[in-house]
């Protein structure tokens, strides 16, 4: 920066700093974002029948989040339920109704509970005792 | 200065948008005809037109006039209320209670089975947790965007699910009378249903 422009700026503490229009990394580890968690909006969680299911797979592509994964090896159906926000669709899309939706208050675990929706750190003050 | 009571109302993005906020604004407008003073607006950090999101709405009553008009988020809420059950399982909805706060759920079951959401620290601050069936009693109304951001509400102001819970809150808390949530709501049986069918469990 020009010397002659540094009284203009103002010097903000590290722990106020947040991105610019609190926009997030994009997804570095395995496709995932941890600051953007949206398992917590799923009302109705998929929940699949193995017996009925053909491998289609055309719930992978009609996931807008892409949780649909394979797993066993490429055998089964499997959800990430960090991020499945419960829409629906690959319930939808299914051409042998193998995918059910069940009330996510029947599971006892299966949503990242969070603290806060946007916890940064100068934030966390106000909520103090 | 007097104490301002603070209620924060968590619901889902669009589709219990207009409950939610009708909520707060059903129990501000009770609290107004008592001649108290009152503030109801949203949260638009919470990016609300996304469906299902978690959005949280706040209403402040107060017997002096509020003197904090530029802080659009209730960091020390004393009453929470939650229309609908699901997002305890993801989000600490008691985050920053006062002392002796109040949780009110829209739910079928007791209030004990939804206790174990809340962590520790919160609920040795709850004095009591409610439980109503409003989906049960009035449902969502049309989802439209009419009452948001400003624009004339076409759908009149508790109309369905938002009156139930805030009889509800009315009856557990004690903020404002039963007389004044019925004449503030439109839906003025499912105000009174909400108010005298919550199930309250006091845990101090």
């Amino acid at each position: 920066m020009k010397e002659r422009y540094k009284k203009y700026t103002v010097d903000i503490p590290e722990d106020m700093k947040i991105p610019y229009a609190c926009i997030v990394e994009s997804p570095k580890v395995n496709g995932e974002q941890p600051q953007m968690l949206t398992g917590g909006w799923r009302i109705y969680r998929p929940v699949v029948d193995h017996d009925k299911c053909v491998l289609c797979k055309s719930c992978i592509l009609a996931c807008p989040d892409a949780t649909v994964l394979l797993v066993d090896g490429g055998q089964k159906i499997g959800f990430n339920l960090d991020y499945c926000k419960g829409c629906g669709l690959c319930t939808w899309v299914c051409p042998v109704n193998a995918i059910d939706r069940v009330p996510e208050l029947d599971f006892e675990d299966g949503v990242p509970f969070q603290d806060a929706l946007f916890l940064l750190p100068h934030v966390e003050r106000l909520y103090a005792d | 200065m007097a104490k301002t009571i603070e209620v924060t109302v968590w619901a889902t993005g669009v589709v219990q948008d207009k409950e939610g906020r009708d909520v707060c604004l059903v129990l501000t407008e009770a609290a107004n005809q008592e001649g108290k003073f009152t503030q109801a607006f949203d949260n638009y950090v919470d990016l609300p037109d996304r469906i299902n999101v978690q959005v949280r709405k706040y209403a402040r009553i107060s017997d002096a006039e509020i003197e904090n008009k530029f802080e659009y988020e209730n960091h020390r809420p004393n009453i929470i209320g939650v229309t609908e059950a699901t997002i305890m399982k993801g989000i600490n909805v008691c985050k920053g209670l006062q002392e002796g706060g109040f949780l009110v759920i829209n739910t079928t079951k007791d209030p004990e089975a939804l206790l174990k959401y809340v962590p520790e620290k919160e609920r040795k601050k709850l004095k009591a947790v409610a439980t109503i069936d409003a989906i049960g009693i009035a449902p969502e109304q049309l989802i439209d965007y009419s009452g948001a951001e400003g624009a004339e509400d076409v759908s009149a102001i508790g109309a369905g699910l938002g009156s139930v819970m805030a009889g509800a809150i009315a009856a557990v808390s004690g903020i404002v009378k039963k007389e004044s949530i019925l004449a503030a709501a439109a839906n003025r049986t499912a105000a009174k249903r909400g108010y005298d069918e919550v199930k309250i469990k006091v845990l101090k």
